[in-house]
Order: C-alpha cells, then sequence, then structure tokens
C-alpha cells in the first residue's frame, strides 16, 4: 500500500510537471483538442486513484474538472477564459493536496467548494460522461511514460565505478601491450573496451535531463506573470532537444526564472502602450535553447520595449560606476551590461513583481561562477535579446594539459586566448627590468615561466619553448611560457584537498587516461604571483570589451558531417556548391576503388565512400568545385553547422598535409575547395 | 563496543589510528609532486579513479626525513576527500574500546599537535594520531 501511494503521488507529480505548458497552450487555443485530451486525462487519472486511496478532497476536485472537461470534449460546453482559469485553479489545488501527501503532511484547509462551484459557472447541468467511463481502464495506461526514479547517489557511485574501471582497463592495456601481441588478449580486450566506452556514453547521458524539464513550467508561470500585471504575452518554446546536466538544471532555473520575469514586467508594455506604439497588443517572448560545442545557449528574446541605454549610462555616471569619458567609448552592448551593474535599473517604479533592480547583478554572478555569461542586447522600441551562455556540465572542463620539465598541469581552455611558438616570426621578445616581453601583432604582452612560478626546473631551450596567452576575466592578458602542450582534452575535474587549495596556484584535480592524477592551475593565481593583476575598477567593462572582440574574431562557417566510416569531418562552407541527395543508382564503383557520380547527366568524380556500401535508397552528398570540375562527396550525415576559427587551424606533419581545425572544443579534419579537388583526379578523358 | 586500532610506525615509533576511519592501506606506485605545496604535502596520487592527497607523516609531525622515502599509506577519507598518509611500516590490527588517555609529559611538539593521546595496546605503548592534524601539517599552526 506504502508503495503504492508512493508511485500515485510520483505518477501525479510528473503529470502536473507536464501539464502546465499544456494548460497555457490550451488557453490560448480552446479548440486544441490534444491539450484538452492531456488535461483531461490528468483528472481523470487522480480521479480513479483517488477511489482507490480513499483521499475524498482529490476525488471531489477532480471528479469536478473531469466532469466539466468531459463536457467540452463532448461538445456540450465551449472552453472560455472562465473555464480555464477554474480548471487551473483546482489544478493547483490538487498540486498542494499531492505535495502534502507527499511529504506526510497535514493536508492544507481550504475550502473547496467554491473551486467547484467556479467549474460550473454557467448554470449548465454537468451530467458525468458515460464515454469516459468506459475507456477509463485503457486511458489509465497510456497516461504516463515508462520511467523509474533513481536516487542521485546511486547514479555517482555507478559513475564513479565507471570511471575506476576506465582506470583499471589502461592500467591493463599498459600491461598487455609489454607481452607485444603474445597474450592473445587482444580481441576480448578490445571488446572490453568498446563496451566500456558505450557504457560511459550511456552513464554520462543519464545524469542528462532534456532541457524541456526546465522549460515546461514557463509558459504557466508567464501566464500568471502577464495577468497579474494586466498583460497579453505568448510564449514561444523551442528547446531544440537539448539535453543539459541534472545539477545544471538546478544551477540556472534561478537565474532564468529572473530574466524571464525582468522581460514580462519591465519589457512588454501593456497592450494599451504597445496599441500606441504600433505593435500587436499580444507580446511576444520566445525561450530557446542551442547546443553548440560544449556550451549551452540559452535566448530570452522579447518584442518589448527595450533598454534605454541613454538613461542607464546617466545613472551610471551619476552612481559614479564609470566617468563621463570612459562612458563615451561604450559599445550598445556594453551599455546594456550595465543594467547588471548594482542598483542601475531603468525601471520607473518598483514593482511588487520584480522589484527595482531586481538583482540583476546577482544573475551575472550567479552565472559567471559556473563558467557561463550573460550577453544583453537591446533595440529600444522594439526588444531585448538575452543570450545565456552556460557549460554543458559543472565537471567536465575543456582543458589544455602542459608541461614544464616532468610536470604535467592541466589549464581551462575558456582562459586561453592563443599560443605562440618562441620561434615563431609573428613574436618578437624583450628583457624589461628582469622580466620577459613579448611582442604578437604588436601588441607587447609580459610573460611569466610556468617554472619560475612553482620553483620546478624548465628543461626546454629557450626557443623551443610555447607561450599560452592567457586572458584574465579582467581582460588582462599575460603569457605563460612552458615546455610543451600535451593536449586538449576534455577532463572530469574534481575538487583539490582544503591543504593544496590554500597555496593559491590550483583549482582542482584531474586524472589523465593513464590514471595519474595532475593539478589544475588556477590562473588568476598564478597570475597574481607573478604581478600581472592590475586593480580594475571597471571590472564589468573590461569584461564586455572581451566579448566584443570575441565577435570581431573573423570565424569561417563550415559545415560538419560524419563519414560512412563514422569520423566526423568538416568542409568550409565557400568549398560547398550544393547539398543533395541522390539515388544509390547513381552511384559506380570502379574496380580500383575510385567512385564515380552520375549528376544532372554529367559524370562527377565521387570522394568520401571508401570501402563502405551506403544503405537505403539515398546517400546524401555534397559537391565542391566549379562546373567541368567537380567533385562530390558522400557522407553518411550533417552533424551541425558550425564555424572555426582559421587562427586555429593546424596542419598535420608528413605526407598527408591533413588540416585540423578547433570545432566546438574538438579537433576536426577540415576540407577547402583545393583538398576536395585533390581528393580525386579529374575525368577529363571521360568527357571526350 | 568493537573497537580496534592500527598499529603503525613512523620513525622507529608507534603510532595509531582508529581503523574506523580508514578506508584502505595501500603501496603508492607513483606520487605527482605538487609545486609551492606545503613540504609536509608529497603530492598526489591515484586510487582507482580518485585523486588522494599524499601527506608525508615524517615531515608532518616535524621528524627527519627517512632515508628511503616509503611508500606504504594508510588512506583516510575526511570531507570527501581522500588523504594518504605515508608511513614506514604497518604493523597490525589491534582490538580497543577504552577511550586514549591523556600524556603526562612533554613531547615532541609535533607529535603533541598531532595525537589525542596514548593507549596501551597489547603490542605495547602506542600514540593515537588524528589524521586531520596530521593532514593540517606544521605551517598552519605557526601561522595561527
Amino acid at each position: 500500500m506504502e508503495d503504492l501511494l508512493a508511485e500515485f503521488i510520483a505518477e501525479s507529480r510528473d503529470m502536473l510537471e507536464a501539464l502546465s505548458g499544456e494548460i497555457v497552450a490550451w488557453e490560448a487555443d480552446p479548440a486544441d483538442r490534444a491539450r484538452l485530451d492531456a488535461i483531461f486525462r490528468f483528472v481523470h487519472t487522480v480521479k480513479g486513484n483517488c477511489g482507490f486511496f480513499e483521499f475524498p478532497r482529490l476525488e471531489a476536485l477532480s471528479h469536478a474538472a473531469e466532469d466539466a472537461l468531459a463536457d467540452v470534449r463532448a461538445g456540450r460546453r465551449q472552453a472560455d477564459q472562465s473555464l480555464v482559469s477554474a480548471v487551473l485553479a483546482v489544478i493547483d489545488r490538487i498540486a498542494e493536496i499531492v505535495a502534502a501527501i507527499g511529504e506526510g503532511r497535514e493536508q492544507p484547509d481550504a475550502d473547496d467548494a467554491p473551486l467547484i462551484a467556479s467549474l460550473d459557472a454557467n448554470a449548465e447541468e454537468s451530467a458525468p460522461a458515460p464515454a469516459a467511463a468506459a475507456t477509463r481502464a485503457q486511458r489509465r495506461q497510456s497516461a504516463t511514460p515508462r520511467t523509474i526514479r533513481l536516487p542521485v547517489e546511486l547514479l555517482d557511485r555507478v559513475m564513479s565505478g565507471v570511471s575506476d574501471m576506465a582506470v583499471a582497463r589502461n592500467d591493463l592495456a599498459r600491461r598487455i601491450a609489454q607481452h607485444e601481441g603474445e597474450t592473445g588478449l587482444d580481441a576480448p580486450f578490445n571488446r572490453l573496451s568498446a563496451i566500456l566506452a558505450d557504457l560511459r556514453e550511456a552513464i554520462t547521458r543519464i545524469r542528462m535531463q532534456r532541457i524541456e524539464t526546465l522549460f515546461s513550467g514557463f509558459p504557466r508561470m508567464v501566464r500568471d506573470l502577464s495577468h497579474e500585471l494586466g498583460k497579453q504575452v505568448m510564449v514561444e518554446i523551442e528547446s531544440g532537444d537539448v539535453e543539459i546536466d541534472r545539477e545544471m538544471i538546478e544551477v540556472v532555473r534561478d537565474p532564468l526564472v529572473h530574466l524571464i520575469r525582468n522581460a514580462v514586467d519591465h519589457g512588454i508594455e501593456t497592450p494599451a502602450e504597445r496599441q500606441a506604439a504600433g505593435k500587436r497588443e499580444i507580446g511576444m517572448l520566445q525561450i530557446s535553447a542551442r547546443q553548440t560545442g560544449s556550451e549551452i545557449r540559452i535566448g530570452i528574446v522579447d518584442d518589448g520595449k527595450g533598454i534605454d541605454g541613454d538613461k542607464l549610462v546617466e545613472k551610471a555616471v551619476a552612481a559614479g560606476v564609470l566617468s563621463a569619458e570612459e562612458a563615451k567609448l561604450l559599445s550598445m552592448r556594453e551599455r546594456n551590461a550595465l543594467i547588471c551593474e548594482p542598483g542601475l535599473s531603468t525601471a520607473k517604479e518598483v514593482t511588487a513583481v520584480s522589484g527595482r533592480g531586481v538583482g540583476m547583478d546577482v544573475v551575472r554572478a550567479n552565472i559567471e561562477k559556473i563558467g557561463g555569461s550573460l550577453m544583453i542586447d537591446s533595440t529600444p522600441g522594439s526588444g531585448t535579446r538575452m543570450m545565456l551562455n552556460v557549460p554543458l556540465t559543472l565537471s567536465i572542463v575543456p582543458s589544455l594539459t602542459i608541461g614544464v620539465g616532468e610536470r604535467t598541469f592541466a589549464i581551462p581552455r575558456s582562459y586561453v586566448e592563443e599560443i605562440v611558438r618562441a620561434s615563431s616570426e609573428e613574436m618578437d621578445s624583450a628583457q624589461i627590468g628582469g622580466r620577459e616581453f613579448i611582442t604578437v601583432r604588436g601588441q607587447r604582452i609580459a610573460c611569466v615561466g610556468l617554472e619560475e612560478i612553482l620553483g620546478v626546473e624548465s628543461t626546454c631551450p629557450r626557443d623551443a619553448r610555447l607561450y599560452v596567452l592567457i586572458r584574465l576575466v579582467g581582460g588582462d592578458i599575460f603569457g605563460l611560457a612552458v615546455d610543451a602542450i600535451h593536449n586538449h582534452e576534455e577532463l572530469v575535474v574534481k575538487p583539490i584537498a582544503p591543504v593544496l587549495m590554500a597555496c593559491g596556484f590550483y583549482v582542482g584535480t584531474t586524472q589523465l587516461d593513464d590514471g595519474s592524477p595532475v593539478p589544475m592551475l588556477d590562473v588568476s593565481g598564478v597570475a597574481r604571483s607573478a604581478g600581472m593583476i592590475r586593480e580594475v575598477k571597471d571590472r564589468s567593462l573590461r569584461r564586455e570589451l572581451r566579448h566584443e572582440r570575441e565577435e570581431e574574431r573573423v570565424l569561417i562557417p563550415a559545415l560538419m558531417f560524419r563519414g560512412f566510416d563514422g569520423a566526423e569531418r568538416a568542409v568550409e562552407m565557400d568549398a560547398v556548391r550544393r547539398i543533395e541527395k541522390l539515388a544509390v543508382s547513381a552511384l559506380r564503383k570502379a574496380k580500383d576503388g575510385s567512385a564515380q557520380a552520375v549528376i544532372d547527366g554529367r559524370i562527377v568524380p565521387l570522394i568520401g565512400l571508401g570501402g563502405f556500401k551506403p544503405e537505403g535508397e539515398e546517400v546524401n552528398l555534397f559537391r565542391a568545385g566549379e562546373d567541368g570540375d567537380e567533385r562530390a562527396y558522400a557522407y553518411a550525415e550533417i552533424v551541425d553547422l558550425c564555424e572555426f576559427d582559421p587562427s586555429e587551424v593546424v596542419t598535420a606533419e608528413g605526407a598527408s598535409g591533413q588540416r585540423l581545425a578547433l570545432i566546438g572544443g574538438r579537433p576536426v579534419e577540415l576540407f577547402d575547395a583545393a583538398a576536395l579537388l585533390a581528393g580525386a583526379p579529374a575525368l577529363a578523358n571521360a568527357e571526350a | 563496543m568493537d573497537r580496534s586500532l592500527l598499529l603503525v610506525s613512523i620513525a622507529g615509533e608507534r603510532a595509531a589510528f582508529a581503523s574506523e576511519i580508514i578506508r584502505s592501506v595501500v603501496e603508492l606506485d607513483s606520487i605527482t609532486p605538487v609545486p609551492r605545496a606545503p613540504a609536509h604535502i608529497a603530492g598526489l596520487a591515484a586510487l582507482r579513479s580518485r585523486a588522494m592527497t599524499v601527506v608525508d607523516c615524517r615531515r608532518a609531525l616535524e621528524l627527519a626525513d627517512a632515508d628511503e622515502a616509503g611508500s606504504l599509506a594508510v588512506v583516510v577519507e575526511l570531507d570527501e576527500f581522500l588523504y594518504a598518509l605515508v608511513v614506514d611500516a604497518v604493523e597490525e590490527v589491534v582490538p580497543f574500546d577504552t577511550e586514549p588517555s591523556e600524556i603526562r609529559a612533554d613531547l615532541l611538539p609535533g607529535w603533541t599537535r598531532a595525537s589525542v593521546g596514548m593507549v596501551e595496546t597489547s603490542a605495547g605503548p602506542a600514540l593515537v594520531l588524528d589524521p586531520a592534524n596530521l593532514i593540517e601539517g606544521p605551517a598552519k599552526r605557526k601561522a595561527a
């Protein structure tokens, strides 16, 4: 009985959560039968369960709501504003009671009769719906997806178990390698490795949740808020199938709620104001999520009155946050960012909903704490766009592993601006007052050797060293000289013991593939000890400057795709003439391994098939080159449209001449038009 | 109450840890040194997929270094962090069910700070050490 009750509570909670979006959608379009059915199903399920458990209040409430909704379903009644509100109120009361039962509290003391009466506002008779009763059993079955609940600790234990297994596997791999293939264990070991890799990925995904679970409550919140404020707001949610770490959902929830409340309260105008401004009475609010590499970008866009940048600057100058001269230098985005300074809201009056200043400073601080950022674009009169960037998880950090002498350390990639080789021609070095300065593209940058800071030995000749240019949060750049850069990798970072934290040079520990622990450097601690951090008053200004700079970097758009061999590659968008599907029957494979495709009545050399035979009737391909000298490239699927930084492209040594671009923190083989043309000989005599 | 003590030897003296706080006893095969760490912290080592902070007990007790660095460590968990306390030797586990008694004599400063009392065991007297004090090390105490 206990178990059944727990299941009932859990099921009801799940449905309530899923429902809040449905209700608002239904209100917007009462004719939407699917939404109506979903809501009906909920009250119906509650009612069915109540009979079993003896919760008379729940039963009365759900019964009344079911009756009213059944009438709508049967076409005996129209879903109007008052009915929607009444149903909402009933569902809220059900949620309260369910929560109370779940926590073993007394049920909230309130009179349900007015709620039930409000459902029946028009004197229409509400006879029980016979049709509903007949299909009861069948409906209950399809009410919720098959899920189970697990304590998070158990998940964590499984996760660390899998990590342990990976370390043991690597150890085993080393030992097997010592015997050079004489153990006969290679095949089973490889199988084990593959299974482990699969398992690891699955476990990581278990910790991920669809961002929809976070977004589903927002339509209801906006609805209630806009009613309260006498505004009309239409919410559009696009979750783009993004998945996000469970912990991260909890961390971003509050900042998001805050930004949305702000948008409704201060952004979107009242219907009268909107009409006067020549806009539609109903305001639009878009909430969307996108995954780009290892970051998630959440956008909140409204078509309200925007942020008054001039007024913000005026206030900021008056409050002494910045001087009038500094204010003149600000870009639009920097002006908007002033809204995050404590006490600088432009709201004319304090409202009950979001108060004044609304702690935008707190919102920003919380986002930055988890390594995220907030960007605000606004056009006065026509709307505001807030972009929230947060990392995918709290614990996996894209990193660079660097070496000095025998020692290896990790640094978070997000700080790394650029890597310059000491012997590089672009670089000039000078010794000033005992401190090394390098000049890169006209900018003079102070440098410090990591060995000097950590008191270890460097084993590398001076002119073979590498300078990692690090941009600090304040915007200052300094160069960190190291002996070697080992790898770009995504590392699982764990906290470091307090006794080591206290030395001020480390933020965490991580493990390399071979299981050896590596400390992760505290970049700002390193900079501080070398005197590289200036006291900057205008911290936020500099930070915004950094965003501006990032945008100024020219990024090249590319198409990332997965080949038939499973590898991800990218091709510069400019090289792609056309993306299309072609019937498999139009492909031909020659004995020598080359392949051709017939496109628009011409024979075109085909690359990318390798030894694979495409499945299905059609194959994806893109075309490059020009008329008469064209190549087709077949691929399995498109991964993403992406951008890469040309300054980060490297060319592999040796004959392959492979170019690698850093996309989403991973190295990806990159093609341009020339590489594609070189990938297969032209068919000059085929046309003859 | 069933309590027991793990007897270890550090710089020729017998010391003891309450066994309920001990996760395991391991042979450390490699230690990653951490530059700029306090002198008594030997570095980091891995216990499967978790990192441990390695504490050199001789240094934590302000004693002379051993001729040959030991690799035997007692692993304890404190506030969700693992620490490997490097000792010279691990002797045995002895049952013990009374409280350690106060020491009525001046000891060397390192031992005074790290110990919580003395016990008489079947193998002879031993000082009971508190791992938290060992981990904190001598430097902090001077600063305080």
